[in-house]
């Protein structure tokens, strides 16, 4: 079973202004404050006028820019206490959005793959949706056995508060669970375990 | 008549499970008749991509093959869904009317390819599906969900060999929307749905450098209803056990450390599939079957000694990193010394067993 060098990991962009856009709503976390505030500099006046901002404090390595952003003349911006709590401002928001929406989506892995499967669930097109990842690459790991998710994966090899079973990483990862796979380490002999290392974070 | 039911019993005790105590055997004609996937002495992967047309008496005459084990499969098929429910089967709500489709493919080829098991009469839209071996009489409203049990795809993929994955096409990829999976080797279903040619394809070594992922993609996508096209796979599973799921990896993995030189013989079943794909009429969307076939290396050495010859050679000299891929570094060299007692190094034909010249079993 492959472990590590496996395709599947999201390839990112950077946030810029959509055109098409007649509505931008700008969702970030954390380090992803520092994109959020390109992305508002790049925008003209009219573009900051339709736009939305929800911005969660909660990181991992504790960069908050929320001063930065509220020197913008944005419709509005809501900030939240926690990623769990911006994500469902964002599906409130998607719930009563129109035609013409621009979704930009920035932060740790975890952020942005828990808020494109909300976006995902309002029918947003991939082309309706810019995402630039910020910050450290911890990740959200899925146990392929119980089926707890686990935040902030920084090793190769961890306990599952779920199962408690040592998991590996591997870098195979789903969209739609927004996780990377997480299996038995040492599956074929118990106790014989790879060596752990640090995640590229 | 057909080949299977000239010569071949439906065996209904068997058993895929430890718990089962593996109650598992081929016939002679079963491995016989098995589309054996190794075409030279060297594997590598390829385009092994062919037209599905029917071929042979074996397991390529028809469009989706059932031979005797059937019985025993769905019987297992059913233990696995109630025993984890959720895990094997998995529909995302758009894909109903490509489950339909599916059904149909299912019921029409069975009853066109073994009318003496399956019947299937059409009244319009109402429809009478008989399958006399699970002893099922059932009518039910073509397109109309209500009439069934269960989702279409449950209800015709419980009575059929073989796992079904059904992809919708998007955005020039093929997406995984809806998926059978009781024999899945080694990976998720509810981890792969959603995913793209690419994605699912992902964990695999060397397929995309080589250049095949690309082409068989572009292929797929100019598939046409009615002209289905084949490929076949294979990989090493230690025990019969069909369910090795990554879900159920700390059951079975543990397996791969108790074989030797001495059990390889029983222990180490090769792992055939075959995979016709179809595209479906209605839903645009593709299938994607794997009908899995075990047979044990010593049931090849005495039933087809030319095949048991020709998997020694490819498992001997096949690439390290398909060996670690594949899951079987642990007991490569034991399966390879086992073999080996076995092959005189007798040239042997080329070719799949089911083309003009290609090997065949051997022995008689
Ligand atoms: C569209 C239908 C297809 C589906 C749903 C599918 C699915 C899969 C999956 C789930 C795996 C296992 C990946 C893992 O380890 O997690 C796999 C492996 C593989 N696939 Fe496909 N596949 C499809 C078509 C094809 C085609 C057309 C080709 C080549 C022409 C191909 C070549 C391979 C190969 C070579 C492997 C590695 C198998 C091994 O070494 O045992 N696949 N496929």
């Amino acid at each position: 079973m492959l472990i590590t060098g496996i395709k599947s990991r999201p390839v990112y962009d950077e946030l810029t202004p959509m055109a098409s856009g007649l509505i931008h709503l700008a969702a970030g976390q954390g380090s992803g404050g520092k994109a959020l505030v390109r992305l508002l500099r790049a925008m003209t006046p009219e573009q900051l006028a339709a736009t939305t901002v929800l911005y969660s404090t909660e990181s991992f390595t504790g960069q908050n820019y929320l001063i930065d952003l509220q020197q913008f003349k944005v419709r509005d911006l809501a900030v939240f206490p926690t990623n769990a709590d911006a994500v469902s401002g964002l599906d409130a928001y998607l719930a009563t959005a129109k035609m013409g929406t621009r979704l930009y989506l920035t932060g740790s892995e975890g952020f942005i793959g828990t808020s494109m499967q909300v976006a995902t669930s309002y029918g947003m097109n991939r082309d309706e949706v810019l995402r630039e990842h910020a910050g450290s690459f911890v990740r959200r790991v899925w146990c392929a056995h119980c089926g707890h998710y686990s935040e902030n994966v920084t090793h190769r090899i961890f306990v599952c508060p779920g199962c408690e079973l040592n998991l590996i990483v591997r870098d195979h990862y789903s969209g739609r669970l927004a996780a990377f796979q997480g299996v038995k380490a040492d599956s074929e002999v118990p106790g014989e375990m790879p060596e752990n290392e640090e995640l590229d974070t | 008549m057909t080949a299977i039911s000239e010569s071949a019993a439906f065996k209904t005790g068997e058993t895929y499970t430890p718990e089962g105590k593996y109650q598992f055997r081929n016939s002679p004609e079963g491995v016989r008749r098995l589309p054996f996937p190794f075409p030279d002495d060297d594997y590598m992967y390829s385009m092994n991509l062919e037209p599905h047309v029917p071929a042979g008496n074996g397991a390529l005459r028809a469009a989706f093959d059932i031979d005797e084990h059937y019985v025993s499969e769905c019987t297992h098929r059913a233990q696995m869904l109630s025993d984890m429910p959720g895990v094997h089967y998995l529909a995302l709500p758009h894909m109903l009317e490509a489950q339909w489709d599916l059904l149909e493919l299912i019921f029409e080829s069975y009853a066109r390819d073994f009318p003496e098991h399956f019947t299937l009469t059409k009244n319009g839209n109402e429809w009478r599906w008989q399958n006399r071996l699970l002893g099922i009489d059932d009518s039910f409203t073509f397109g109309d969900p209500a009439t069934l049990p269960m989702d279409p795809m449950e209800y015709a993929t419980r009575q059929a060999q073989g796992e079904f994955v059904v992809l919708e096409e998007k955005d020039n990829t093929l997406v995984i929307g809806a998926g059978m999976t009781t024999q899945r080797a080694d990976y998720s279903l509810k981890f792969n749905l959603g995913m793209s040619f690419f994605e699912f394809h992902g964990p695999v070594p060397k397929l995309h450098e080589m250049g095949i992922l690309d082409r068989a993609l572009k292929f797929l996508l100019r598939m046409k209803p009615g002209h289905p096209v084949r490929r076949v796979n294979w990989s090493l599973t230690v025990n019969p056990r069909l369910e090795t799921s990554v879900e159920t990896l700390p059951e079975w993995a543990p397996d791969r450390a108790t074989v030797n030189g001495e059990n390889a013989g029983e222990k180490v079943y090769l792992r055939i599939e075959l995979q016709p794909l179809h595209r479906l009429p209605r839903s645009n969307a593709i299938v994607f079957p794997v009908r899995t076939y075990l047979v044990s290396l010593a049931e090849l050495v005495e039933y087809a000694p030319d095949w048991a010859k020709r998997i020694h050679r490819a498992l001997a000299s096949l690439d390290p990193e398909l060996v670690d891929y594949k899951g079987f570094h642990r007991y490569h060299a034991a399966a390879v010394e086992w073999l080996s007692r076995h092959d005189d190094g007798a040239p042997l034909a080329t070719g799949y067993p089911w083309a003009p010249e290609g090997i065949q079993p051997g022995g008689n």
